[in-house]
């Protein structure tokens, strides 16, 4: 794929919903329903990219993004802060892997 | 978080070049580490960018509440900011009592250029550090993810409730559409049985959305 025509045209669908308020704001008007469903969006695309796309995070071995996505949510799940659950789950995918010395990267 | 997305970007096959030059140009976090994620996974570019399109839909509500907030209204100032809008930018400037356009170009521009940064670091340090290091990163996204899904999903049983469709709904629609078209069509599909599910048991305040704020100013 063309990199460059990617990068451009990622730019422009990401700009065009940032664009539009900046020139109508005040003309608007959402229906509660329209909101609430923009709302929800966020939840159900992270939740879409998850499962089962963790699983693919080490494509020979799935249980790898499976153990990952465990730590993160018992993190979480224990409010520790977002960039330290990121760390200590890159940290326990390092210690899973030199458990493992079967494996080969 | 800048870091993290230029290592998954550079395996997938960008130049650090062109993975800098995403970070300037695209400048949305969740919307940057799906395009190169989904071009890791060999994806289509249209499917790369419907997927952009409507993970980055949210931006529209923001940008209408914070230019809803700011002060001055000035059109030219709100279209040269236009870009600058993120989960981050959104949520500091809307929780925040002040309400000047400069502020928030202020603190945006500095969010702007910390996530550029973060991208030109990572680019470098891509090389320094070892394969198993790099290879355990591939999960740095998927753990976000979750840490940001999980306080709502642990507060709210509806949001619980949604997300566990969703996934579900996404992985059984692998089979019948492909990953690629599955995400958007659950992504949706699972918003709209979400409306349903958030329409039972009355609800203490409007919407858990920062969005709310925005419009109390009002």
């Amino acid at each position: 794929m063309n990199h460059v025509l990617l990068i451009i045209v990622v730019a422009i669908v990401t700009f065009i919903p940032r664009l539009i308020p900046a020139l109508f704001v005040g003309k608007i008007e959402f229906t509660p329903k329209v909101e609430e469903f923009l709302n929800l969006i966020p939840y159900t695309a992270l939740a879409a990219l998850i499962c089962p796309g963790v699983l693919t995070v080490d494509t020979n071995y799935w249980f790898v993004g499976l153990v990952g996505a465990i730590v993160a949510a018992g993190l979480a799940w224990k409010k520790v802060h977002i960039g330290l659950i990121v760390v200590i789950t890159v940290i326990a995918l390092i210690c899973l892997y030199m458990l493992i010395p079967v494996m080969h990267l | 978080m800048g870091i993290g997305y230029a290592v998954l970007a550079t395996q997938a096959g960008l130049s650090p070049l062109e993975t800098v030059s995403m970070s300037v140009l695209v400048y949305a976090g969740a919307g940057q580490i799906i395009a190169a994620t989904m071009l890791a996974q060999g994806a289509s570019l249209v499917a790369i960018a419907l997927t952009n399109f409507v993970v980055n839909l949210r931006y529209f509500i923001m940008n209408t509440c914070i230019y809803t907030q700011v002060e001055e209204s000035n059109s030219a100032l709100n279209i040269a900011s236009a870009h600058l809008v993120v989960d981050e930018s959104f949520a500091m400037f809307t929780l925040d009592k002040e309400s000047s356009i400069w502020f928030y170009l202020g603190l945006a521009l500095f969010a702007w250029f910390s996530w550029i940064a973060g991208a030109i670091v990572g680019v470098f340090a891509y090389d320094i550090i070892p394969l198993i290091v790099a290879n355990s990163f591939n999960i740095s996204l998927y753990a976000l993810f979750v840490a940001i899904l999980i306080p709502p999903m642990k507060e709210d049983k509806r949001i619980f409730l949604i997300v566990v469709i969703t996934g579900i709904i996404n992985i059984a629609l692998q089979y019948v559409l492909g990953s690629n078209w599955s995400l958007v069509v659950s992504t949706i599909l699972g918003a709209a049985i979400g409306m349903k599910i958030m329409g039972y048991g009355k609800k203490d305040e409007e919407c858990g959305n920062k969005c709310i704020s925005g419009d109390v100013v009002e």
